[in-house]
């Protein structure tokens, strides 16, 4: 197809609103060799460069001479919404599917078959989505003229982000046919990652590469190991700091927090997560257009966030490797002379990084667990099948599942709701590449704690050299360090704000699949035999008071009065409404005294009698060791009783030192409540999640 | 381990594979085997491959081979590559392999049979090497009593003992009983599946045997579609094709895809011994084919008797190359070496297919083997009733016309009115499928027809559950 200059820089001074506008250097050379189907591109260029005019400019221009749509892939789509503003100025009809707009999807699809959509975003797990697969991209596949793999060093095993979605992606473009247009595109990517996509992007690969280096960038690193003195840190800085910026963390929990505890400090800041939901546009928006200092965000701000005048980029926590710290932290300064780009390190990361490292893949124990119960099972598994046969967390059963189905050929796939065994066995590979990129992950890991040592004003070198760049161009850092002291009065107020949050526990409505034979229950949970929602003080071995749990029940058997006070402070915060007049526990013939000592402390606290009303019949195993929901209520079944002693009939206070499942509160207040109590508030010292 | 497909399989798939994904109707554009061949002997003339359609100047190249398909449609049918990927992966997952006639593992006897109308895409799931293994080929009704049952066991048993691969249908009645007293002995079958591969892969009985190297489950037919919404006739052909000689064990008389087939190698191809049961109660169907050339069966009584037969009727598993080229190019080929036999690449055949013989035509169509109706609506849901009506007339008509028949023939045998006969005569003209003798009212299936239309109707996919 022929290229046409004029149109193709008229496109361009449309999409950006300069009619002044010219194409940098690159981005025409790189339209019109996709244009003109000369091959395969891989765009290699800094955020910023444009790299979305590449792809939109082609699409007009392909779709103009009577070519069929482009399919975009593409991470975080909820991010790619300012570009499909550009895209919209130079006429191109751009759509999204995915999860967060399921409201559009009839509309998108609509359109899609009635030929109205020029290019359509997708993510990569959308892409392997049967259902997506099926009803929706089938009605265009055979017309789809151009791929564009945005993100594209994630189909690399050694690109940062392990996203195992893109398993799919390689094998697609490795079948892929010459004749459609193919553009990867990405901002990082080292040679290692670069020799990686040539193999699967094809021999004639054609290379776009700008260089990395960034001359407004400020980098620093400062150690501080508790969370405590990095809150103080950043209530400190935030109040000097110029302009707006990110403050990245490593968890959802951490981002809560942290904005939590600058709005306590009266900064304007919001926190930003895979879990914010509706509200992501407006806190984009906020940003760029300046109306809050800060967003506290994990990486689900992250890859397409454009905004050129960021002025900084704080890390809470290190990330796992240079890539990922590259590309967050080069989202700041883009446009301004000068940028700060801070590393604050603590002593949890460690622990946070070799959780993510160890649960990236399925263990050996794990998968032969899965795929045992599918051998037993000739017409297959459902994933809650899965799970009242196999001991693991659903969590770790998904993804196993999801691993295994990602291989090619795969040992498991689906056949209407059920897994079933393919004719594939699990091939030895696939250790060999789990062991590899766990090996790898400790590298970067090791890397990015050598970056953390650097002295100041050769953070920016460092970074370029270990992504195979030119850091001859290096300049001195623009701006001074910043205070690496913390004020102590700061420090104490932040210790007090960790320790002051609380946790709800909601309510489970349904028994578990199968019910609880010994108990006669299943189907739905009654709503008078319901707990009502209820707190835990700390999630276990938090920073607040979780250290202090746990120290308390594994070392002293005993928990601590402090606990107690904190407790009852959150009782009389939370107010609980019918106001309970008894306080009772969860048995235990494991540690007897350990629960009904500090529930019968919390109630002489809160002036309340205690009753001990329930017992536990046999010695289950402890919930803890079994690994699902599904299990632990099994476990329970029939287990615990009423100890014969009369059961109250007012509000209640259910107390227990730890809540994993919920199963034993649902229990324990099923009988009381079906044995007279007045409504049930159940109470836990802390909160443990599923996975860890 | 994931092998890439040549870029000539790429176009042959694009070219002549419905490539189902999902609910989108398949494409009615699909070039016919015959077209494929012809088309890849008008590149070859002007020194291009298939494969070239792929180029930056594939689209030049449509135009200029001249080959007499309209350029646009080759165009619609090659731009169907983002298609092919997403269909290629979801076959990779499911260990499902495609062959090609442009792949060196595409089964050579299968090629020398069937000159210009060998499936031009095979989807296997198993040993591949099982592809070249030729052996006995048993065929045999669905429905079946128990004595035949036992003897269709027996030859089973006997070949597996033999050390022969069995090549079946997989289908219901001899087919199973066949396989199954092969694979009880420890032997080894080819099953030639009428529907998708998909599910019969997931076959927990399968599963075992292909995992052990002892089932290889091929398919003419995309790996996604449902069962009965195929023509049996181009499996059983390649049933035939694929072994060394045919044993059929029972048979209908004139109708039934078991009677097609065998009266097809009889009449056509004469490449490798059809032989007839010869002990048992005789059936007219049997009868009829002996007279029409099949042999009687020997009867082998033990491993070494069945060697011998199989020794003299056809090529041996060690020489069948040389040998299949010989026969090849000694019947009728005019002593050119059929170059598709040294080269991996599709070449064009050197002759014209032969013209279908006139025969009587039947008196009745009413069998369950060629005529399948889409009776599980949960595997097969046409779009509209008219639709699936007319699917069901199509293939009967298809499968009827395959002896020339005069419109009120055709009324009469489906017993509706002449008007409504020619109506749907006239859809199948238009569409291919058929095609109406100069200057006579008597119409014929087109022979390579059955491949590329026969999916129209049968388009629509069940729904996926959503796993998100």
């Amino acid at each position: 197809m022929t290229y046409n200059a004029a149109r193709a820089l008229e496109l361009l001074q449309k999409g950006s609103g300069y009619p002044n506008a010219t194409f940098r250097e690159g981005q025409e050379v790189a339209i019109r060799h996709i244009v003109e189907g000369r091959g395969r591109l891989l765009v290699v260029q800094k955020t910023g460069w444009g790299k979305s005019f590449v792809y939109f400019i082609a699409t007009k221009l392909l779709r103009e001479a009577g070519n069929g749509p482009a399919l975009l892939i593409s991470p975080l789509l909820a991010l790619m919404r300012n570009q499909i503003a550009a895209a919209e100025r130079m006429g191109v009809r751009a759509a999204t599917i995915n999860s967060d707009n399921t409201d559009d999807w009839a509309q998108v699809e609509d359109k899609l078959m009635r030929g109205e959509i020029d290019i359509l975003l997708i993510s990569p797990e959308r892409l392997a989505n049967e259902r997506f697969r099926a009803q929706v991209l089938s009605v265009i596949a055979a017309q789809i003229s151009m791929l564009v793999i945005d993100e594209a060093h994630c189909i690399s095993d050694w690109g940062h982000d392990f996203r195992p979605h893109y398993r799919l992606l390689e094998r697609i473009v490795k079948s892929l046919p010459t004749n459609v247009r193919l553009l990867a595109t990405t901002a990082t990517a080292n040679d290692r990652v670069m020799n990686d996509l040539a193999e699967v992007l094809g021999p004639n690969l054609g290379v776009s590469r700008g260089d990395l280096n960034r001359t407004s960038l400020t980098l620093q690193t400062i150690s501080l190991p508790s969370q405590a003195e990095r809150l103080a840190w950043l209530a400190q800085q935030l109040a000097v700091l110029q302009g707006h910026g990110i403050i990245y963390t490593l968890t959802v929990r951490d981002a809560d927090q942290v904005a939590d505890w600058l709005k306590t400090r009266g900064f304007n800041v919001e926190a930003y997560t895979s879990e914010t939901g509706d509200r992501r546009e407006e806190l984009e928006q906020a940003l760029l257009t300046n109306k809050v200092k800060a967003l506290v965000a994990t990486t689900a701000l992250g890859m397409g966030y454009d905004k050129p005048d960021l002025s900084f980029v704080i890390h809470y926590q290190m990330p796992g490797s240079v890539v990922a710290y590259y590309q967050q932290v080069g989202r700041a300064g883009r446009a301004l002379d000068s940028a700060y780009g801070i590393l604050l390190s603590g002593q949890e990361e460690i622990d946070i990084a070799d959780w993510f490292i160890r649960s990236a893949f399925p263990t050996r124990e794990e998968v032969a667990e899965v795929l045992g119960a599918l051998e037993d099972a000739a017409d297959g598994l459902s994933i809650p099948e899965l799970m009242s046969r196999v001991n693991l967390p659903k969590g770790r059963i998904d993804k196993t599942i999801a691993l295994l189905s990602l291989e090619a050929p795969a040992p498991v796939a689906k056949l209407g709701t059920k897994w079933q065994l393919t004719v594939a066995k699990l091939s030895e590979a696939f250790w060999e590449r789990a062991e590899r990129l766990t090996e790898l992950r400790r590298e970067e890991h090791r890397q990015m704690q050598d970056y953390v040592g650097l002295p100041f004003g050769e953070h920016m070198g460092y970074l370029i050299r270990a992504l195979d760049g030119d850091a001859s161009l290096v300049t001195k850092p623009a701006l001074p360090q910043l205070p690496t002291d913390v004020n102590q009065a700061l420090v104490g107020e932040a210790i007090t704000f960790l320790r002051r949050s609380s946790l709800s526990i909601e309510p489970r409505k349904i028994w578990p699949a199968g019910g609880m034979p010994r108990y006669g229950v299943k189907g739905a949970i009654l709503s008078n035999h319901r707990p009502q929602p209820g707190k835990a003080l700390c999630i276990w071995g938090d920073a607040g008071w979780g250290g202090m749990v746990r120290q308390g029940k594994l070392q002293e058997q005993r928990f601590s009065d402090d606990l107690v006070a904190a407790c009852t402070k959150m009782l009389r915060e939370w107010n609980p409404q019918p106001e309970p007049t008894w306080v009772t526990c969860v048995p235990s013939l494991r540690h007897p005294e350990l629960v009904p000592d500090v529930a019968k402390r919390l109630a002489d606290a809160l002036g309340l009698p205690f009753h001990m009303v329930i017992t536990k019949l046999r010695d289950t195993p402890e919930q803890r060791t079994m690994a699902n929901s599904t299990q632990q209520a099994r476990n329970l079944d029939g287990s615990l009783v009423r100890n014969g002693q009369p059961i109250p009939f007012g509000p209640v206070l259910l107390v227990d030192d730890m809540v994993d499942s919920r199963w034993t509160l649902t229990v324990a207040t099923w009988l009381l409540r079906s044995n007279g109590s007045g409504d049930v508030f159940p109470v836990t010292l802390s909160l443990k999640g599923q996975d860890e | 381990m994931i092998r890439a497909l040549s870029p000539n399989t790429q176009a042959i798939l694009l070219l002549t594979a419905p490539l189902i994904a999902g609910r989108a109707p398949v494409s009615q554009d699909l070039l016919s085997p015959s077209e494929l061949v012809s088309l890849a002997r008008k590149l070859n003339k002007i020194q291009h491959k298939l494969s070239d359609l792929l180029s930056p100047d594939g689209a030049e190249l449509m135009r200029a081979c001249q080959s007499g398909i309209d350029a646009a449609r080759l165009q619609r049918l090659m731009g169907r590559g983002f298609l092919l990927s997403q269909v290629i992966e979801r076959w990779q997952a499911r260990s499902i392999w495609v062959v090609s006639l442009a792949d060196s593992e595409y089964p050579r006897r299968l090629k020398e049979h069937l000159p210009n109308t060998a499936p031009p895409v095979l989807y296997c799931c198993g040993d591949i090497s099982l592809l070249a293994s030729g052996g006995l080929a048993v065929v045999g009704t669905r429905n079946v009593d128990d004595t035949l049952i036992a003897y269709a066991s027996a030859v089973g048993q006997l070949t597996a003992e033999a050390g022969f691969n069995l090549v079946s249908g997989g289908a219901k009645g001899i087919d199973k009983a066949v396989m199954h007293g092969a694979l009880e002995a420890g032997g080894t079958v080819t099953a030639v599946l009428a529907d998708g591969l998909e599910r019969s892969t997931m076959n927990r009985d399968h599963r075992n045997l292909i995992l052990d190297g002892r089932l290889l489950l091929i398919s003419p037919y995309d790996p996604s579609v449902g069962i009965n919404a195929v023509n049996t006739v181009q499996r059983n052909k390649v049933i035939y094709a694929l072994a060394d000689a045919s044993l059929i064990v029972n048979s209908d008389l004139n109708k039934g895809g078991t009677w097609a087939g065998a009266v097809e190698q009889l009449d056509s191809e004469k490449l490798a011994p059809v032989y007839v049961r010869s002990t048992g109660r005789p059936t007219p169907g049997l009868d009829a084919l002996l007279s029409k050339g099949a042999v009687p069966w020997p009867n082998p009584k033990d491993a070494n008797e069945l060697k011998a037969v199989l020794m003299t009727s056809g090529p041996t598993q060690v020489m069948s190359h040389q040998l299949g080229l010989t026969l090849f190019s000694g019947e009728g080929q005019s002593g050119k070496a059929s170059i598709s036999t040294l080269s991996p690449e599709i070449t064009p055949q050197l002759e014209e297919p032969v013209e279908p013989k006139l025969e009587p035509a039947p008196t009745t169509v009413d069998s369950p083997e060629s005529v399948a109706v889409p009776t599980t609506t949960a595997a097969v849901a046409p779009s509209t009733p008219a639709d699936a009506l007319f699917a069901v007339a199509r293939e009967l008509m298809v499968s009827m016309l395959k002896v020339p028949m005069k419109d009120i023939e055709i009324a009469m045998a489906l017993n509706i009115s002449n008007a409504q006969a020619r109506a749907w005569l006239q859809r199948l003209i238009e569409e291919g499928s058929i095609e109406k003798q100069r200057n006579r009212a008597i119409y014929v299936s087109r022979n390579d027809m059955l491949f590329g239309q026969l999916w129209q109707p049968i388009a629509q996919f069940p729904d996926c559950e959503d796993n998100k």
